[in-house]
Formats: structure tokens, sequence, C-alpha cells
């Protein structure tokens, strides 16, 4: 045995790392603290582009503009006629959607039968079902409608397959053995499993959608908040650009945040608890 | 139980039967998936005639003008052009995106900083982003750049962050216990581990990201299929249109095959084999 | 000369919170070179808390606690774990690799010597996943030993794998530790195999103090067929037993 005893690890407890540890930067720290100061760098940031690129509207110019709109009694009308649009697309894109992908999910000739089109689709980009449907049906609603259709409903019918076929093999197997009626292996089994994805495939479907609605509303002459963007853009005005993006985007966040992500935390409150 | 052990397998080959079962459902299946293309092109056929094939032209005339785009070889110039922009778009996601899902999933404060901002960015609709870079840029090629950017960023940082948070925890401990360095806990654990979550955020951005790369140049590319499309349907030429579209998706899909399968082969060699393929 | 030194040792989950849980309280003991020491008790009892704290995995609430070694460098801990934690994207041979300090060839041919002294040495370039439970193990344990650590901590290693991979697991310690003569905590709640392997036995009691002490002088190696080792395993059984009815009356334990 060797006479050089070093103590290695003279490690502290947590009793004595507590007592090291001031309290303001505990303050500093915390979740609200870190909000905070993403709201603050976020400003920060907008300020100084503004500053940097004169063609970047400034927080300042983007509140006048959106004081402006409302002022001016442009705001309800057209937001009204954009979300009209946009719900009856994605309700179709919806229906369509969960029958298409049950149909997939269920049968592997189904599964062949649609699997290119699905494909396809999914690889069309927005812009030129816009571009197309301006053409067939004019400046009406038709044309966001049938965009906002047409871009979102392959990812609702992708996701809904998926959480179809994705219902445990083991405990279909384990439903099998112990002869299970049919009626209540869907409500008991089925239809929990594949709930989850159909929220979260119509929770995509509704980011591609409102996409595809501004893109039609863009190209087409019907108004609604793509229409009033672009003129705002075409003006060179960006500052009523940006003011509708605020505008938009708090809407989007809204719903997101109080709408869908309650009914899809419902939707998968099994899951989480399991993990 | 005894007339189960003495039943007998028939005389020839005792599995003639359960192949040629297999057979057919493969024909049917095969039967059908030719039946899906057919169904395909009768709508479309369908639409042109109820259109009239000035505003839908018949697939026939799309695969005429998208020979003839081939065959005067200007395509090769935009293709690579708009390929080089998404790739350079993707580039910068990743260096911006990955770092910040890096901090989201290991530190608590950071995960607080970011997350609504992230999640935010990821429901903005791309049209939003294009012309946001095209007014911060101009016409230059930095504007469909930046979009693609701001398109992809918020999918690779939550993924990351997700795989990040999925961590096996015994891992590390193992790796504290035998007292590794944090750099080599990053290199050895968490990277291996972050691969596939980042690869899915890539392969699920990369469907969207050309779109809106596309996207950009029709509202203001000098360059890139983007641009010939606007040129295209500002002269009415439809089929022209959809020619070039059509290329671009084909061309876009094969690079995803060859580029993105092989090297996520390679790196995930690793994974026992899995049983059922998703999708 | 002791290689660990533990102090007044106290550890509360969650402290501060209504969910505080003291789950070691007051652990005094030393630990001498080159010997190899139980740590026997009911599960739940601290063993791999106690473990982890002295590994440094985990943080102690109060109370000291030293290594020493006597090479004169930073003490060097090899640590076998209840389920293999291997990196399932390394093979085996980088798996052993990973927790070494330098690449030098002494070093790998290092980790092939203990690789083949569990028998894996055709398996060197496999993955995890292309091995059993009791191969991985295997490479846990040739992990730990191949890291030449000044103190060897194993946490129930055998306790996932059946009784004859278990049996045969610990026949190969046996050897490997009597040509080594590692220093080696060794957790475990099976009573027999801690007085097959060890020279000294601690045991805890729920809440998390020691109940014993036993020094094991058994000559090896011992075999379980042995008469001598039955006959003492059967005394520390009857000892646990004692500890039990004494934790049904309380204020018997002092
Ligand atoms: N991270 C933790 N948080 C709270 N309690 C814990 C934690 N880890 C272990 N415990 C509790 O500590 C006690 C001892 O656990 P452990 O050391 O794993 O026991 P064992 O002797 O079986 O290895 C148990 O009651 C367990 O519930
Ligand atoms: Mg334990």
């Amino acid at each position: 045995m060797s006479t050089t005893m070093t103590p290695v690890k003279a490690r502290r407890s947590t009793s004595e790392k507590e007592k090291a540890t001031p309290a303001w930067q505990k303050t500093l720290t915390s979740d609200r603290a870190a909000r905070v100061a993403a709201l603050l760098s976020f400003f920060l940031f907008w300020v100084v582009i503004s500053a940097l690129f004169a063609r970047v509207p400034g927080p300042v110019e983007v509140v006048q503009r959106l004081v402006d709109e409302f002022s001016r009694g442009e705001v309800f009308g057209n937001f009204g006629s954009t979300l009209y649009r946009f719900g009856v697309g994605v309700a179709l894109a919806t229906v369509v959607g969960i029958a298409v992908g049950v149909i997939m999910g269920l049968s592997q000739l189904g599964r062949a039968f649609f699997e290119s089109p699905v494909l396809v689709a999914l690889s069309i980009p927005a812009i030129i079902w816009s571009f197309l449907t301006v053409m067939w049906f004019g400046f009406g609603d038709l044309s966001p409608i049938i965009t906002t259709f047409l871009t979102s409903v392959p990812f609702v019918i992708v996701n809904v397959a998926q959480g179809v076929r994705g219902v445990s093999r083991d405990l279909r197997d384990m439903s099998t053995t112990y002869k299970v009626p049919l009626s209540r292996r869907i409500k008991d089994l089925v239809l929990p499993a594949v709930t989850g994805y159909v929220a979260a495939g119509i929770r995509f479907a509704i980011i591609i959608g409102w996409n595809g609605v501004l893109l039609a509303e863009w190209f087409g002459g019907g108004g609604g908040v793509g229409y009033r963007a672009r003129w705002w853009y075409d003006a060179n005005r960006f500052g009523g650009f940006a003011a509708w993006v605020v505008l938009f985007v708090g809407f989007i966040v809204l719903l997101d945040r109080f709408v869908l992500d309650r009914v899809i935390q419902r939707a998968f409150r099994w899951r989480d608890a399991s993990a | 139980m005894t007339d189960q052990l003495v039943r007998t397998a028939p005389p020839t080959d005792p599995e003639a039967g359960a192949k040629r079962t297999a057979k057919r459902r493969r024909l049917r299946l095969t039967g059908l998936v030719i039946l899906g293309w057919v169904a395909m092109f009768a709508l479309w056929e369908y639409g042109s005639w109820w259109f009239g094939s000035r505003l839908l032209p018949r697939p026939l005339e799309v695969f005429q003008a998208g020979v003839e785009i081939v065959e005067s070889g200007n395509f090769v110039t935009d293709f690579s052009a708009s390929v080089l922009k998404t790739f350079a778009g993707f580039a910068v996601a990743a260096a911006v995106g990955a770092p910040i899902g890096y901090l989201m999933g290991r530190y608590n404060y950071w995960r607080a900083f970011f997350h609504d901002g992230v999640t935010i960015a990821g429901t903005i609709p791309a049209i939003v982003y294009a012309v946001m870079s095209l007014i911060a840029f101009g016409l230059s090629n930095l504007g469909p750049i930046l979009a693609v950017a701001l398109v992809s960023a918020p999918y690779i940082a939550l993924n990351v962050a997700e795989g990040i948070r999925g961590v096996d925890k015994s891992l590390v401990t193992m790796s504290e216990a035998f007292g590794r360095t944090p750099q080599q806990i990053r290199r050895e654990v968490l990277v291996p581990t972050i691969v596939p979550f980042v690869f899915a955020a890539i392969r699920m951005c990369f469907a969207v990201a050309w779109k809106v790369e596309a996207l950009t140049e029709v509202f203001g590319g000098r360059n890139g299929v983007g641009f010939q499309i606007r040129t295209e349907y500002q002269l009415y030429d439809i089929a022209a249109v959809l020619a070039w579209m059509f290329l671009f998706i084909v061309f876009m899909l094969i690079i995803e095959r060859l580029v993105l399968a092989k090297s996520e082969a390679r790196l995930l060699a690793w994974r026992p084999q899995e049983r059922s393929s998703a999708l | 000369m002791a290689v660990l030194t533990i102090k007044n040792l106290a550890k509360t989950f969650n402290v501060g919170t209504p969910r505080a849980s003291r789950v070691l309280d007051d652990i005094s003991f030393d630990v001498r070179g080159g010997t190899f020491v139980s740590i026997v008790g009911p599960s739940g009892c601290g063993k791999s808390t106690l473990l982890n704290i002295i590994s440094g995995v985990e943080e102690h609430t109060s109370g000291d606690i030293s290594l020493t070694s006597d090479s004169g460098g930073p003490a060097r801990m090899g640590y076998v774990f209840q389920d293999p934690r291997l990196l399932p994207w390394r093979s085996v041979m980088k798996n052993m690799m990973y927790v070494q300090n330098d690449r030098s060839e002494a070093t790998v041919g290092r980790c092939r010597k203990y690789l083949e002294m569990v028998g894996l040495t055709k398996n060197a370039d496999f993955f995890p996943g292309q091995l059993s439970g009791g191969m991985q193990q295997r490479v846990g344990i040739a992990r730990a030993f191949a890291v030449e650590p000044d103190l060897l901590l194993m946490d129930e290693p055998f306790s996932h794998l059946d009784a004859i991979t278990a049996r045969g697991l610990r026949a190969q310690l046996q050897d490997i530790w009597a040509q080594s003569k590692k220093t080696v905590v060794f957790v475990t709640h099976d009573v027999v195999e801690a007085v097959e392997l060890s020279d000294r036995i601690i045991v805890l009691q729920p809440g998390g103090r020691i109940f014993e002490d036993i020094t094991i002088d058994l000559p090896r190696p011992r075999r379980q067929t042995d008469p001598t080792v039955a006959t003492l395993q059967a005394e520390v059984l009857g000892r646990l037993e004692t500890m039990k009815a004494m934790a049904r009356t309380p204020e018997a334990v002092a």
C-alpha cells in the first residue's frame, strides 16, 4: 500500500450547495423570467432589424397601420370572409380525409389503390392549386375553399391512416382471444387509439390550409385577409402588410392555444399518462 | 388430441396452396396500384374536358410541354438554382434550429425561453415567410434561402428538443459513473440519440421546404423553377406551368431518395431490424 | 488502508417539498482496499441510492464521503448496473473503449483481456442489440473491470438473469476478482449470493440505517455445494429474520 492518500472527490452535499446560492439568482433563472426575457429579446430584435433594413417596418409603424385598418372598417369584413372560406375547406377536408384514411388504414387493398394519388396530392404545391382554382372558379369564395381543401386533405388522410394502422396488433390479438364483440372493440380499442391521430392530422391540415386560403386570396380578387395584405404589399407600404400578419398570426396562435391544444391533449390523455 | 397429431400433411409440396394465395394477393395489390394511377389520369382527362384544355391542359399536352423543356436543356440551370437555394436554406435552418433545440431539450430555462416563439413560428403559413423574405431582401437569391430557413428551423428545433428529452437517462448516469466528460457524453450518447429525430425533421421539412422555395421564387425570383412557373403563368401557358411543376416534383423525390435515404440508412445501421414498416 | 470512507451520510429525496422522503439516515462505514464488501437489505431500503452517491451520480444531503486512490491520481470507479447500460449504437469493443481515458495499445489489450475472461472475444464487433441479456451483462462486467478501478461498484448485477446464467456469472466474477483483487462494493438483496462472494456483509434495514456488519471468513474459492458455506448462509438468513421481526416492533432497534 502506498502512502500517498489523495482525497479525490471532496464532494459537497446538497445542503451545503443550497446555502451558497443567492436568492436573486433563483429569481432570474425561473421560467417566468425566461419568458419575459424571450419577449424582450424578440422586441429588441425587431427594432434592430427595422433600423438596419429600411424596408422592414418597425413596431410603431405597424401599430399605426393597425389602427388605420380598424378605423377604416376593413378588418372584420375581410377576416370574416377568410374564416368562412377556410372553415368550409377544412371541414370538407376533415370529413373526406377521415373516410379515406380509415379505408386506407383498415384494408391493404384500399391502401394500394389510394397510395399513389395521395402521394401525388401531397407533393403538389399550394401555389399551383391557387393558380388553377382562380382560373377555374374566378374571384368568388369557391377558389379559396377548393384550394384549402385540396392542400389539406392529403395530410388528414395520411395521419388517420397511420393512426388506424397503429392500433396495436397485440391488443387486437388479445381482444380476439377473449372474444370481445366487434362493437365494443371499435368503441374501446380503435376509436380511442385513433382520435389523437385524427386531431393531430386536423391540426396539421389547419396549418397547411391557412397557407392555401391566403394564397388563393392573394391571387384572386374577392377580398379577404390575403387580398388585403397584397393590396398593401403592391402599394409598397409594408407596414400595412405587417399589420395584417400580426393580426392573423395573433388569431392563429389564440386558436391553436385555446382550442386545438386542449382538444389534442384530451385525445392523447391516455398516452401521456403512461409515458 | 391424438387425431390432431395423426393428421398428415398433403403429399405434394405442403406450401403450394399458401404460395398460390400469396401470389394471387400480390397480383391483386399491383392491380389496385395501377388502378389508382388510371383513376387519377381519368379524373384529370375528365377535368380538362369539363374546364376546357386551356384552363386545364390534358395529360398528354403537359407531357409534351415537359419533353420540350427537357429537350431545350435550359431546365438544368433553373433546377440547380432552386436545389442549391433549398439546401442553403436548410443548412441555415439546421445551424440555427439544432442548437436551439439542444438548449430547449437540455435546460429548463431555455425551454421556457424558446418554447412559445418556436411553436408560434411553426404555425405561421409559408406565404407569410415568403413575402417577408422578399420585403427583407428584395429580388435576390437570399429571399428564397431565408424563407426556407424560416419555415424549417422551428421543426428542426422542436424535433431535436424532443430527441434530447427522450435520451435514455440511465446511459447518461452510466457515463457519469465512469467519469466521462460532458463533451464525451454529448458526442457518444446525446448526438446518436437525436440523429433519428433530426432525420425525421429533415424529411418532414424537405417536402415543405422546396415548395416554399418555389413559392418565394414565384413571388419574386430572378431564376429557378418558381420563376419559370410565374413566367409561364403570365403567358397563360398552363401546360408549361404544370410541366415545370411535375418535373420539379420528380426531381425532388429522386433527390430525397438518393441523398436523404442513403445517408440515413448509413447512420442508423446499429438499429435492430424493424419488424413492420410504417406507412 | 481505507479506499472509501463514509461518515454520517444522509439522503433525503425532494428536500423541502411535501413529498420529502428520507432514504438514508446516518450511514457510517469504511471499506479497506482489496476487499469484497456486500450491502444487503430488502428492496427499497436505499441500496441503489447509496451506490449512486458513492459513484457521484447522486448528491447526498448531508454528511461526508471521501475516496482515496493509492495511485495518487483521481480515484477511478467502475460500475456494473442492474441492466447492462450499453450504448446501442456502438459495438461491444467500442462500448468498452468508451469508458477508457486513453486509446493506447495497452488499453485496447486490457479491454480484449477482460472480454476474453467473460468469453466474448468473438462478439467484439457486435452491436448490443445482437447479444442476449446475459451476454450484455457480461460486457457490462468486463467494461467495469477494464477501467482498472480503485473501487468497483455493482448493483444487483445478476438479478435480471435466469438462475443458471446467474450462477455461471457468479463463478466467473469470483475468478476475475481473485485474479485482480479489486476493491468491490456489491449490492444485492440475495443473502445467499452475498455470503458466497464477500469478505464482509453490511446489512441495511428499511429506513436506511446499518443494522449489522458481518465478517465472512471462509476460504476461497467458495462453491454453493460446500456445506460450510451453506451453514453460514443459513445463519445470516436467520439474523435477517431477526431484523424483520424487530422492525415490526418499533423502538427495538437502537
Ligand atoms: N429519484 C427519486 N426520487 C424520490 N424517491 C426516490 C428516488 N430514487 C429512489 N427513491 C426512493 O428511495 C428508496 C430507496 O430506493 P433504492 O435505493 O432504489 O432502493 P433499493 O434498496 O431497492 O436499491 C425507495 O423508497 C425509492 O422510492
Ligand atoms: Mg436497487
